[in-house]
């Protein structure tokens, strides 16, 4: 097992290499660089655009390039940005971080819904409920992402004018000022339902495990929804009252910022997931139906198991095995963004950054996130076979 | 007591704004207030000797000073840091008198030093800024000397009419010099985006307040800058100056029908409906002027003048054929369906909004189709062959390639209309659209001997006010001389006596000082243009703003124009409520 990760791990060197210089070539071979879009400004000489190329480097042999870029990468400096004058890192790093913030919130969403109604939908096979489930999962994989952030984006605007109020935000992560005195109030509204449902589900919970039966997933969702939600309360409860009605957002307390940005997340997070969750629903139930109708689900059944116990511990645990190995691949999508979501909902995230770095051939901003994302994917790629072993003791590696 | 504290306070103002200058509003305004914009994109630094982008240099400008720009009204030379100006030596020589009393948003003076240092800067060929085409005249330096604290001076190699618009920034001198001092690096380092705010020293209207990446640049008043309205209150008038990064043009309309943006520019017909109607249902307390003016962004067609076909060379080097091209141009269809019916034609190459300078007595090669053929017979393309295509004695076909930048779908639709219709008549052209950075390539670069390899390319240029600024384009040494480039900075090896007079024009135009002997000239040269069209006009896109009624001090309907835009003054828009 140790040779096999120490293999795995002294793989990543060429591949780092050839990847990086793949990447850098096809970079490259795209027509013009950084200073072409200058040329065509009546007011710049030949002059200037020579002396241009001559500062930033450009006019250099790809090999020299290539050099310089790679000596750099091992001292850990992603190289300079050609338009923002700085450190590529200081141009991409919060907006990874920004991009990670809907690409969590959009997995846990996928994958807290998906699987449950995957099951459920395997379970109770040609339904009405799994027919709704199977439509709706068609029509989130036909609408491509961007369009669907647009008629979010139109939904928001038309439910802001239907209420009178900013139920939902028109794009963006942040709010230049924020409401606080509406925060806390709302947060002394919703806080006694938030407390109620915990300590329903907290009695549930309790009589469940005194009886000695695990408790059910419903129970387990219910906790810690209205648990997690009734703690994030405490926080403007406690601080709210004594605080400005309006603060602008860099001066706000951290319960009131992060509010604001899952309150924009929100929207954007539906749209985000919808093909994920759907995609994810269709597998997760194909799975199931696989698992149920093998020789060992029957061996179970006819042993007189509880049905419970044959769909959760045997089937499910089977089941999502599959899932396991997607895990690494999720590992560099955390960096990797949103896609063009960011870009028409206004999520300043990586999308629009990159775009931005490829339509202005910002040569290192490029490199620099093809070359995070490759060390990641590489790393998320050992992971999932590590995980694929531990959980699967059918795979061995020697 | 109180009257002499109040006449204190008056003296104490006066030393502090012994010189201000004073903004004329289209109306008196009030104090406070937010101002709400939307950018498409980020800035990129707040070092202006680094900025080469717009969405820097919009932010720039508001809070860095320069000596003189555009009168909104007269479009005529006006100062801004710069108080007045002398002109001697025939025009070799501006000197131009600072306002005494500016002082930088950190209390120190700004001076003659801070104007000299930054021109230094800003001419200095390592470091590259976008501005030092205005410290050269034809290769030779603009040379600007200090004479007192409060007086520069500029010298010219010749004289030259845009010498009294000097828009580059100036920057503290204070902040700047030690890193100059130590390199070109340590200079284009200063004031990243990564510099705290409260470290950029402003001059201008606006200091920084505070930047979110990706989504927002907040600036507030500059309680030390050097302004004042008729009444002698102190500008800006807005406290606080927002600019929202939104990437998409339908999220930023989205932003504006929200109320959540004060301005927008509609970029076509629908997105003046959408507003239209939401102003209608009574949402959304606004104004919008739809096809106001037009935009100073031209789209033409320029031809190959140097091919490495000898028969195409030659064919693209007949003004017969270019006119029988313009005449296939059917503007209206383009406006209609290109632009959605939002625009106007455009037959010479000074934008439409330069008033001081446009005149649309020119000649036009207007749509018709017949006229076009006809030109082609008398260029030997009488006889159609088996498919339908114009062929001339010898056989050969009246064929061409024409690509514009992919993406640009208003250009792809120019481009597509004038296929269709060229078609018609037997003229086979073949349409491409391909991507930007090629097509500059194809356009700026030719071979060791001096051919390119495109037949027609549809491009456009973003116009200015100052036709000087051109003179790349129009020049035959130019690096855009377009249709018939030269290699390596030399003129063209082949050149048409009308492309010598409007060399010659336009170097008159850039070296007369009188305002009405340059306006003959510019017309004079637009209709050379226009008679032989080196580049073909097509349509110009519609300027179509629209604004929140909450806003003040803003033009009315019949002074809006795209140069200037929808207010004067930044100084003097204020929130009415």
């Amino acid at each position: 097992m140790f040779g096999y990760v120490v293999r795995r791990l002294l793989q990543l060197v060429p591949t780092f290499f050839g990847a990086t210089l793949l990447a850098f070539l096809v970079i490259q071979l795209a027509p013009g660089d950084f200073v072409t879009r200058l040329e065509l400004d009546p007011t710049q000489d030949r002059e200037s655009i020579a002396n241009l190329r001559q500062q930033l480097g450009l006019d250099q042999p790809l090999p020299v390039q290539y050099a310089k870029w790679l000596s750099g990468i091992f001292q850990g400096y992603l190289g300079l940005s050609l338009s923002y004058k700085t450190d590529v890192w200081s141009v991409i790093g919060q907006r990874i971080l920004n991009s990670m913030v809907l690409v969590v919130l959009a997995t846990l969403m996928i994958y807290l819904i998906a699987i449950p109604i995957g099951v459920y939908s395997a379970i109770h096979k040609y339904t009405w409920p799994d027919r709704i489930f199977t439509v709706l999962a068609f029509l989130g994989l036909a609408i491509p992402n961007f369009f669907f952030g647009l008629i979010m984006l139109f939904l928001a605007v038309w439910l802001n004018d239907l209420t009178d109020m900013r139920i939902l935000p028109i794009g963006g992560m942040t709010n230049e000022f924020l409401h606080l005195g509406n925060m806390t109030r709302a947060a002394q509204w919703l806080f006694p339902f938030a407390l109620v449902g915990t300590l329903v589900y907290g009695t549930l919970f309790w009589l469940r495990s005194r009886r000695g039966q695990t408790p059910t997933f419903g129970v387990w969702l219910g906790l810690v929804l209205f648990g997690v939600s009734s703690l994030l309360m405490l926080a403007p409860l406690l601080q709210g009252p004594g605080l400005p009605e309006r603060l602008p957002y860099t001066e706000s307390p951290l319960w009131a910022r992060v509010t604001n940005v899952l309150w924009h997340a929100f929207p954007v997070v539906i749209v985000v997931g919808t093909s994920g969750l759907a995609g994810l629903m269709r597998v997760m139930r194909g799975q199931m139906l696989d698992v149920l109708s093998q020789d060992y689900i029957r061996t179970a059944r006819a042993k007189g198991l509880s049905e419970r116990v044959v769909i959760y511990k045997h089937a499910l645990r089977n089941a999502v095995i599959p899932f396991i190995a997607g895990i690494g691949g999720l590992l560099p999508g955390l960096i990797g963004g949103a896609g063009l979501v960011e870009v028409v909902m206004a999520w300043p995230g990586i999308t629009p950054a990159l775009l931005e770095a490829i339509s202005a051939i910002d040569v290192y901003v490029i490199m620099g996130l093809i070359t995070i994302t490759t060390v990641l994917l590489m790393v998320g790629n050992v992971i999932s076979d590590l995980l694929l072993a531990w959980v699967d003791p059918r795979i061995r590696y020697s | 007591m109180r009257k002499i504290l109040f006449l204190g306070l008056l003296v104490l103002a006066g030393a502090a704004l012994a010189q201000p200058k004073v903004f004329k509003g289209t109306e008196i305004g009030r104090q406070g207030g937010a101002y709400r914009i939307t950018s498409i994109s980020d800035p990129r630094t707040w070092n202006p000797f680094v900025a080469r982008e717009t969405s820097s240099t919009d932010i720039i400008s508001l809070f860095l000073p320069y000596l003189t720009s555009y009168d909104p009204y007269t479009q005529a030379p006006e100062g801004r840091l710069a108080k007045s100006w002398e002109i001697r030596n025939n025009g070799l020589t501006v000197i131009f008198r600072l306002r005494e009393g500016a002082r930088w948003s950190d209390g120190r003076p700004i001076t003659a030093d801070d104007v000299i240092f930054s021109a230094t800067v800003h001419a200095d060929q390592r470091v590259n800024s976008n501005a030092r085409s205005s410290f050269i005249l034809d290769g030779q330096p603009i040379r600007w000397t200090k004479v007192d604290q409060y007086t520069v001076r500029a010298d010219f190699p010749k004289p030259y009419a845009p010498a009294l618009i000097q828009g580059w920034y100036i920057v503290p001198q204070h902040i700047f010099e030690p890193a100059y001092r130590a390199g070109v690096q340590q200079l284009q380092a200063l004031w990243n985006l990564d510099t705290p705010p409260a470290q950029i020293v402003s001059g201008g209207p606006f200091k920084l307040e505070s930047y979110v990446k990706g989504e927002r640049v907040v600036l507030v008043r500059n309680p030390n800058y050097w302004g004042v309205d008729e009444r002698n209150n102190p500008v800006a008038y807005l406290e606080r100056y927002t600019v929202q990064i939104v990437p998409d043009l339908n999220a930023q309309l989205a932003r504006f029908l929200a109320g959540d943006a004060d301005t927008f520019a509609a970029a076509n017909a629908d997105q003046v409906a959408q507003v239209l109607e939401r102003i209608r249902a009574g949402r959304l307390r606004a104004e919008i002027f739809p096809n106001v003016d037009v935009t100073l962004g031209t789209n033409f067609i320029v031809f190959n003048w140097n091919h490495k076909d000898p028969f195409k060379e030659n064919l693209f080097r007949q003004v017969k054929f270019r006119r029988a091209m313009a005449h296939l141009m059917d503007k209206k269809s383009m406006i209609e369906v290109a632009l959605g019916g939002l625009g106007q034609p455009q037959w010479s190459p000074i934008s439409i909004p330069n008033k001081a300078f446009f005149t649309d007595d020119v000649p036009k090669y207007e749509f018709n189709p017949q006229r076009a053929q006809q030109l082609l017979a008398e260029l030997g393309f009488r006889t159609k062959n088996r498919d339908g295509w114009l062929v001339n004695a010898q056989g050969r076909v009246l064929e061409f390639n024409l690509v514009t930048n992919q993406g640009n779908t208003v250009r792809e639709r120019i481009a597509q209309i004038f296929r269709d219709e060229a078609r018609k008549i037997g003229v086979k052209v073949e349409y491409r659209p391909i991507d930007f950075n090629e097509l500059v390539r194809q356009l700026t670069s030719p071979a060791a001997d001096g051919t390119r390899e495109f037949d027609a390319i549809l491009i456009g240029l973003t116009g200015g006010i100052e036709p000087a600024f051109s003179r790349n384009v129009w020049e035959l040494d130019g690096s855009l001389h377009m249709w018939n480039l030269g290699v390596g900075g030399k003129r063209p090896a082949k050149v048409e006596a009308f492309e010598v007079l409007i060399d010659t024009l336009m170097k008159r135009g850039a070296t007369t000082l009188d305002q009405a002997q340059r306006r003959q000239i510019y017309v004079q040269f637009q209709r050379v243009v226009a008679e032989n069209l080196p580049i073909i006009y097509t349509v110009a896109p519609a300027y179509n703003p629209a604004r929140l009624t909450r806003l003040g001090g803003m033009f009315p309907k019949e002074q809006i124009n795209s140069i200037v835009g929808q207010a004067p003054y930044i100084e003097t828009v204020f929130a009415k409520e």
